[in-house]
């Protein structure tokens, strides 16, 4: 070992371990309290030295461990205040019989180990209830959305429309479901051509009534070209005549911007 | 704030739940760890006991930052242990400990993930360099009291103990 030079990774490692001599190790601690690079050469082999540790077996705990703990942190909190009642320790010591006088408080004090145990199992069960009930309104939310994705899929009412491109290869292409009931839109775009980051495109319902074209979502296809947009928010009861495609800037556009990408007509309702 | 830093700040305000957390999170490693060590049930346990005792009196020594408390429970049991195993006074070790852990260990199936990785690594490890490791670590030998018991070099010691480390974190890392 050498103050000037750091300290072996190997002698680093028996300290970490507390196997050196008492002298080596002092001059181990002398070196480290001026030395950051070692230090941090010692918390990376401390690090190791942990997984070693996991390398161990796992064994079960005795039976009771876990009560047992608690059970001592109840004791140790109920020592701490009962030092600070002399009143009581006077009441002992005008008693004639000492054993006598400890039995009430030992039950006393048994009584509060289960009630503090008891509590701790009740507060244990409702933090594992409260965890279920989330996990469970997680499931209730996804479920419904799967629900919403099958039903606009299946209705015998929804709108199956075929996007295509206006011209030859590459053939950008999309196939869009619109249930105008409900507001619900499926649509996926495939063969699409990458946008530069500033570009989006833009879904758009056009409506059959004439009114101005509603906006259906922003998307950007993935390194494949697919995209697609799920159930965009959307007003319910708006019969569409078509459905296009825009690029637009990036954060979407009120109005679509031409030329139009994709288009397509929407059949009659039940087609 | 990873879990274990919450649960941590948790018990510094004396709430049991988090230190029960704490508990069924890591007692069993804990435990485990001594049980290597000491060989016997009621010692590895009071060693398991005394060292949650330690975080619920004093949780404030492990939130200043001594990186994963699930690294820092392992190291301080091993070395809680080895105190125990050689006789010799408690050392100040779990006030020293601080080390880099770049794992999390709060979720179990990460840390039983971990385990199982740890343990195959070990065990590639040549003959020589486990036996050498495992006398240090689990027994607390001296590199002297290995190479009288193995016979070999000092220098051969150090050196096998500091390659089967560099192998472990090695391998952990590929």
């Amino acid at each position: 070992m050498n103050d000037i030079r750091h300290i072996s990774q190997e002698d680093l490692a028996l300290h970490a371990m507390q196997v050196l001599s008492a002298e080596e190790s002092a001059a181990v601690r002398a070196h480290l309290d001026q030395c950051a690079q070692c230090r941090g050469d010692l918390a990376s082999l401390s690090g190791d030295l942990a997984l070693v540790a996991l390398g161990a077996d796992q064994q079960p705990l005795p039976a009771g461990a876990r009560e047992r703990f608690f059970a001592k942190i109840a004791t140790e909190a109920n020592m701490s205040p009962a030092a600070d009642r002399p009143s009581v320790v006077s009441i002992q010591s005008k008693r004639p019989n000492p054993a006598a006088v400890w039995v009430p408080w030992l039950a006393v004090a048994a009584l509060l180990v289960v009630s503090v145990t008891l509590g701790f199992e009740v507060q244990r069960l409702r933090l594992a209830l409260e965890a279920e009930t989330e996990a469970s309104g997680r499931q209730a939310a996804a479920h419904a959305r799967a629900q919403q994705v099958l039903d606009v899929l299946s209705a015998p009412a929804a709108q199956h429309v075929l996007l295509t491109a206006a011209k030859t290869p590459p053939q950008p292409s999309g196939r869009a479901v619109y249930l105008a009931s409900r507001g619900g839109l499926i649509f996926q775009g495939n063969n699409l051509a990458q946008l530069s980051e500033d570009k989006t495109y833009e879904l758009w319902v056009i409506p059959a009534s004439g009114a101005a074209p509603i906006p259906a979502g922003l998307f950007r296809p993935d390194a494949s070209g697919n995209a697609s947009v799920v159930l965009p928010p959307l007003p319910a009861g708006v019969p569409a005549k078509a459905l296009g495609v825009t690029i637009e800037k990036a954060g979407g556009s009120a109005t679509p911007t031409a030329p139009i990408i994709l288009a397509g007509a929407a059949p009659t309702a039940g087609e | 704030m990873n879990d274990d830093g919450l649960l941590i700040v948790r018990v510094q305000t004396r709430d049991q739940v988090a230190m029960g957390a704490i508990f069924d999170r890591y007692a069993t490693m804990v435990y485990s760890v001594a049980f290597r060590v000491l060989k016997d049930a009621a010692q590895a346990e009071d060693v398991m006991q005394e060292i949650f005792l330690q975080v619920w009196n004093n949780p404030e020594r492990f939130a200043q930052g001594r990186g994963s408390l699930g690294a820092w429970l392992a190291v301080v049991a091993r070395n809680r242990s080895i105190d125990i195993l050689r006789r010799r006074r408690p050392t100040e070790s779990s006030d020293e400990v601080v080390l880099h852990a770049a794992t999390d260990l709060s979720s179990e199936v990460e840390r039983n993930t971990l385990m199982a990785k740890v343990r195959g690594v070990l065990k590639r490890l040549p003959q020589e360099q486990q036996r050498s490791l495992e006398l240090a670590y689990f027994e607390g030998l001296t590199h002297s009291e290995i190479a009288a018991r193995t016979g070999d070099p000092l220098g051969t010691v150090k050196t096998r103990i500091r390659t089967a480390l560099a192998s472990l974190r090695k391998g952990m890392e590929a």
